[in-house]
């Protein structure tokens, strides 16, 4: 089946099968407009606006837009954030990294989601699903890693079994799945599948990051940028990102937050143990 | 492999990572990451792009040494003429 990667990426956003759609591109290729036009309500017509002018909704901005509506009407949020000292894992990062060619070089943020997906083991409350009125704990773990889609948008793909990853399998994982969702081509069941939500916005420069979870999810972890802070620590200033968490207190209470996110910081100082 | 060769595939590579952007509109100059708008996993896979296309190691601690299109193009073309070849490294 020949579809562009723009149909793919439309089509699981909407959550239509391209394979039942018929292509107007060369040699029959599906492209996003014959996944608009499938979409498209049938008693729409070219000259019925379907939205007032500037509203735009594009499929995904749509689809965000339920979501996060919905979280933020359903979902009592709370949020906490926390300080970590990160020279141990980038001391442990250069160590490991800097002897091997590109492809199996690690990041900070394979750490962190790692850290992440250790630390929820002892804290399951954070990890499952709010729905029909109480919350069911999952009893497998799956990070939802979100990535922003180029040209708009932002989905949350799922890592399967994160914490059961070694770092390298989890950083191939990551590289793939990133380059996967920049040109548009992840699976539905991908998108539905996180038990909980990490991010790093922060990556890109923020300091803290304050998560809106996506339901029926309930927490979203961040790490923000690493600053140099005039934190001395053994004679030297070092980095030290801030860790979010967002949580629906419906399922937990800030005091297994604050423990969760300890546990999180004391994971990653042994990165060894990672 | 002379110099151009090395311009034209940073810019192939890149325009895989980040499709919709009008390379020849990006400041030769500007940060890549910004003017790009690519994260350090796409940056990532970016080097191990010009590591595997164009055979020459390049260490984690020269990355800042790619931070622009300018900067990338030189450190490239410096690299390969003082013989750095990616199997050099091991793994």
């Amino acid at each position: 089946m020949r579809a562009s990667p723009a149909a793919r990426k439309l089509a699981a956003e909407i959550g239509i099968e391209v394979a039942g759609l018929t292509g107007s591109g060369p040699r029959g290729a599906i492209l996003r407009a014959d996944v608009e036009a499938a979409h498209r309500p049938a008693s729409r017509t070219e000259a019925t606006p379907a939205q007032p002018k500037g509203a735009g909704f594009e499929p995904m901005r749509a689809a965000i837009a339920a979501a996060i509506s919905r979280s933020k009407r359903e979902i009592p949020h709370y949020y906490l954030a926390h300080g970590i000292d990160v020279a141990a894992a980038r001391d442990r990062l250069t160590e490991v990294t800097a002897s091997r060619p590109p492809e199996q070089r690690l990041l900070l943020g394979a750490l962190f989601i790692k850290a992440t997906a250790l630390g929820i083991r002892r804290f399951p409350e954070f990890n499952g699903f709010f729905a029909e009125g109480s919350f069911r704990p999952s009893p497998a773990l799956h990070a939802g890693v979100a990535v922003t889609i180029r040209g708009g948008g932002l989905v949350a793909p799922a890592i399967h079994d994160t914490a059961d990853l070694d770092l390298d399998t989890l950083m191939a994982r990551m590289r793939d799945l990133v380059a996967r969702v920049r040109a548009g081509r992840f699976r539905g069941s991908e998108i539905a599948d996180p038990t909980i939500a990490v991010s790093r916005l922060g990556e890109r420069g923020v300091e803290t990051l304050f998560g809106v979870i996506y339901p029926p999810q309930v927490a979203i972890v961040g790490f923000g940028k690493a600053i140099d802070r005039p934190r001395v620590s053994e004679g030297r200033v070092v980095p030290r990102p801030t860790v979010t968490l967002a949580a629906d207190h419906r399922a937990s209470d800030g005091h297994r937050g604050v423990l969760f996110l300890a546990e999180v910081d004391r994971l990653l100082q042994r990165p060894v143990a990672l | 492999m002379t110099s151009p060769d090395i311009a034209a595939t940073i810019r192939e590579e890149l325009a895989r990572i980040a499709p919709e952007v009008d390379l020849d509109a990006v400041d030769p100059r500007a940060d890549l990451q910004e003017a790009c708008d690519i994260d350090s996993k796409d940056f990532l896979n970016l080097i191990a792009a010009l590591h595997r296309r164009l055979d020459i190691d390049i260490p984690e601690t020269d990355y800042p040494e790619l931070a622009t299109l300018d900067r990338a193009e030189f450190y490239l073309r410096t690299r390969l003429a003082a013989g750095f070849p990616g199997k050099a490294s091991p793994g």
